[in-house]
C-alpha cells in the first residue's frame, strides 16, 4: 500500500470549533483495545464482471482507497438484477472470493445471499464463513429485515458470530422504487427480537431521510449505522453520533469514497471517536469471530 | 479558494448550521476558503423570492470582500425584471441563480430567456443549481425532479453571450454538457461539489472534454459539508497549475473578478 495523500493526521484533526460530547443518555461502549485503528470502510462493493472493465474497476477501488487512506474495504458483490438466484449469488461470491485472494488483507468479504433461498442461502452462508474467511453477510432488498424468512439467517449469524450489512434507507412515499426495502425501523424490530445479532444499517447518506432514519434507530442498541451514500448533508454525523453514540457508527463510502472520508473529516469529534468510526468499532465487530 | 456554491439563510425543509454570514465566515476560514458565491436558501420556496434577496443582501452587506452575492429571480414571478434591477443595483449582486423546477417554470420559457438576456446585459452571471436536496429525501409536500441537462443546454445555445456556472449536478459526461465538441458555446463552468474524482473520475473526464478552464471549485455549504469538495481538491490528480485554476482563477476569471481581489491573500475572519 502506498502513503496515502489524505493522511490519517488529516482524517483525525478536529477542524475549528469546541469538541463535540456525547449527549446524555447516549450508550456509552469503551472502544475495543487495539494496538493500531485501522481506518475500514465497512460499505463497498466489487464490481460485478458482467462489465467488462470489472478488473480495472476493482483496482481503481484499492487505489482510491490508497490515496484516501483506507486499509481495509468490506465488499460484497451483488446480482445487477434482483432478486438474486442462488446460482447467481453463489457466483457473486465466488468473485468476491478471488477479489480477497487478489487483494490479500484489503479486501474482507461479505456473503450475498437472498434469504428466500432457505437451505440454499444458509449452506452458502456457511461456505463463505468457516471455509472462505468472509467477515459477514450482506443484504439487499429481497424481503425486510423484520419478516421471518429472514430469521434464520439471522440465528445463523449469531452462530458464526459475524455482521449483516443490510440494505437499507427511508425514502419519501414520492420516489419509493424499491417495495421490499428496510429502514432503520424494520431494523429495530429485527434487532429487539434478536439482540445478539450485529446489525448494520446501511448508508445513512445514501437512502432518502436521514434524520427520519437516526431517530428511528435511537432506541435500537444493538443497531449499528454506516455512513455511506453519496448525500453529503452537513450535519448528519452529528446527529447520528449525537443521538446513537459514536460508538455505533461505522464509516463506509458505499463507492462515493470523497464524500465518505469528507464527512468524517468534517465533523468536530474527539479524536478517540473518530477513531471508532473510521475502525475500532468495525474491528470490534470482526473480532467477535476472531477475523479482526 | 473561492466557493461558488453557497448559500445563506433558513431552508424550508431542513434545520441548517452555519447559515448565518458570521458562522459560515466562520466555517470558511476552518477551511481557507477566501471568497464564497452566495444567495438566499429561503428565496428557493419563498413565494417571492425577492424577500430572500433582501435579507441576504442584509447579511452579507459588512463582508463585500468575502461574500459575492447572487440574486434569486423567478421570471414566472410578477415583477421580476424589478427584482433583477434592485438586486443589481441596489443589493450589488454579481450574478442570479436559478430554480426553474422549484419556481415552476422552464429554462426555454420567452420570460427565462428575457431575463437570462437582460441579466446579461447587465454582466450578471447565471447560476444553475441542478438539485437542492437529493429527490430521495425530499419532503413528502414536494417532488422536485433535477433540472434536465438538456434544457441546459438549450438555453446556453439561445444566450451564446450569457456565462453560467452549473452547481449541484452530476453525470455531465453522458450528456452534451460534459462532452468534447458538443456544439455548445463555452460559455459555463461546472463545479465539483458532487463530482467524483475517483473511479468514474468525472471532474478528470470534464477536463479532458472541456478543458481545465471549465471546472470550479464548490461545495454547496453549509447544505453540504465543505470537506468532501476539499478532498476532491486533494487527491485530483492534476498538475498544481490546474489545481489552481479550478480552485479560483477559473471563476475569477468568469465572474470578472477585480485582479487585486483575484490575487489576495488569504486574511482570515473579516470582522
Amino acid at each position: 500500500m502506498s502513503d496515502p495523500v489524505i493522511s490519517r493526521r488529516a482524517l483525525l484533526a478536529t477542524l475549528g470549533g469546541a469538541l463535540v460530547t456525547q449527549a446524555a443518555g447516549a450508550r456509552t461502549r469503551p472502544p475495543s483495545s487495539t494496538p493500531r485503528a485501522r481506518v475500514i470502510d465497512c460499505h463497498a462493493h466489487l464490481r460485478h464482471r458482467s462489465h467488462a472493465s470489472w478488473r480495472d474497476d476493482d483496482r481503481k477501488l484499492i487505489e482510491a482507497a490508497d490515496k484516501l487512506g483506507i486499509d481495509q474495504l468490506c465488499c460484497s458483490l451483488l446480482t445487477p438484477v434482483k432478486p438474486a438466484t442462488a446460482e447467481q449469488f453463489r457466483e457473486c461470491n465466488q468473485w468476491v472470493a478471488e477479489g480477497m485472494r487478489r487483494f490479500p488483507g484489503r479486501v474482507l468479504g461479505y456473503c450475498f445471499v437472498n434469504p428466500g433461498y432457505g437451505r440454499e442461502a444458509l449452506d452458502e452462508i456457511r461456505r463463505c464463513i468457516e471455509d472462505r474467511g468472509f467477515i459477514g453477510v450482506k443484504l439487499y432488498n429481497d424481503y425486510r429485515a423484520n419478516e421471518p424468512v429472514v430469521w434464520p439467517v439471522v440465528e445463523l449469524t449469531i452462530k458464526l458470530r459475524v455482521p449483516i450489512l443490510h440494505h437499507a434507507g427511508h425514502p419519501t412515499w414520492l420516489s419509493q422504487p424499491q417495495p421490499h426495502m428496510s429502514d432503520g425501523g424494520h431494523l429495530v424490530e429485527l434487532a429487539d427480537r434478536y439482540p445478539e445479532a450485529m446489525l448494520i444499517c446501511g448508508h445513512l447518506g445514501g437512502g432518502g431521510d436521514w434524520e427520519w432514519t437516526i431517530k428511528a434507530l435511537r432506541n435500537g442498541a444493538s443497531v449499528y449505522l454506516d455512513t455511506s451514500g453519496t448525500v453529503i448533508d452537513e450535519g448528519m454525523i452529528e446527529m447520528a453520533t449525537r443521538m446513537l453514540g459514536a460508538d455505533r457508527i461505522l464509516f463506509g463510502c458505499d463507492m462515493s469514497m470523497t464524500a465518505g472520508i469528507g464527512k468524517i473529516r468534517a465533523v468536530t469529534l474527539a479524536a478517540a471517536e473518530k477513531d471508532q468510526i473510521l475502525g475500532t468499532n468495525m474491528q470490534g465487530l470482526l473480532s467477535r469471530r476472531g477475523t479482526a | 479558494m473561492i466557493d461558488v456554491n453557497a448559500y445563506l439563510g433558513h431552508f424550508a425543509f431542513r434545520q441548517l448550521r452555519h447559515n448565518r454570514a458570521d458562522q459560515l465566515l466562520r466555517l470558511m476560514d476552518s477551511r481557507n476558503i477566501e471568497q464564497a458565491v452566495v444567495s438566499s436558501a429561503a428565496a428557493i420556496t419563498y413565494r417571492n423570492a425577492q424577500a430572500g434577496n433582501e435579507e441576504l443582501a442584509s447579511d452579507v452587506q459588512r463582508h463585500r470582500d468575502r461574500f459575492i452575492p447572487f440574486g434569486v429571480v423567478n421570471p414566472a414571478y410578477a415583477g421580476w425584471r424589478d427584482d433583477l434591477k434592485i438586486c443589481h443595483e441596489e443589493f450589488g449582486a454579481k450574478g442570479l441563480r436559478l430554480y426553474p423546477r422549484w419556481h415552476n417554470y422552464d429554462l426555454s420559457d420567452p420570460d427565462c430567456i428575457e431575463l437570462v438576456n437582460a441579466a446579461s446585459d447587465r454582466s450578471l452571471v447565471i447560476s444553475i443549481p441542478l438539485r437542492v436536496e437529493d429527490r430521495r429525501q425530499q419532503s413528502w409536500l414536494v417532488d422536485i425532479p433535477d433540472v434536465d441537462k438538456e434544457e441546459i443546454a438549450a438555453l446556453m445555445k439561445s444566450c451564446p453571450d450569457s456565462r453560467f456556472i452549473l452547481v449541484n449536478g452530476s453525470g455531465y459526461v453522458r450528456s452534451p454538457l460534459g462532452q468534447t465538441n458538443n456544439g455548445l458555446p463555452a460559455n459555463y463552468v461546472i463545479d465539483i461539489s458532487l463530482l467524483t474524482v475517483e473511479l468514474e473520475n468525472e471532474v478528470g473526464q470534464l477536463i479532458e472534454n472541456l478543458g481545465p478552464e471549465r471546472v470550479v471549485f464548490g461545495s454547496g455549504m453549509p447544505f453540504h459539508y465543505p470537506d468532501p469538495a476539499i478532498v476532491k481538491m486533494e487527491i485530483l490528480d492534476v498538475s498544481e497549475a490546474v489545481k489552481e485554476g479550478i480552485r479560483r482563477r477559473n471563476v475569477a476569471r468568469l465572474l470578472r473578478l477585480p485582479a487585486a481581489s483575484a490575487k489576495r491573500p488569504y486574511l482570515g475572519l473579516a470582522e
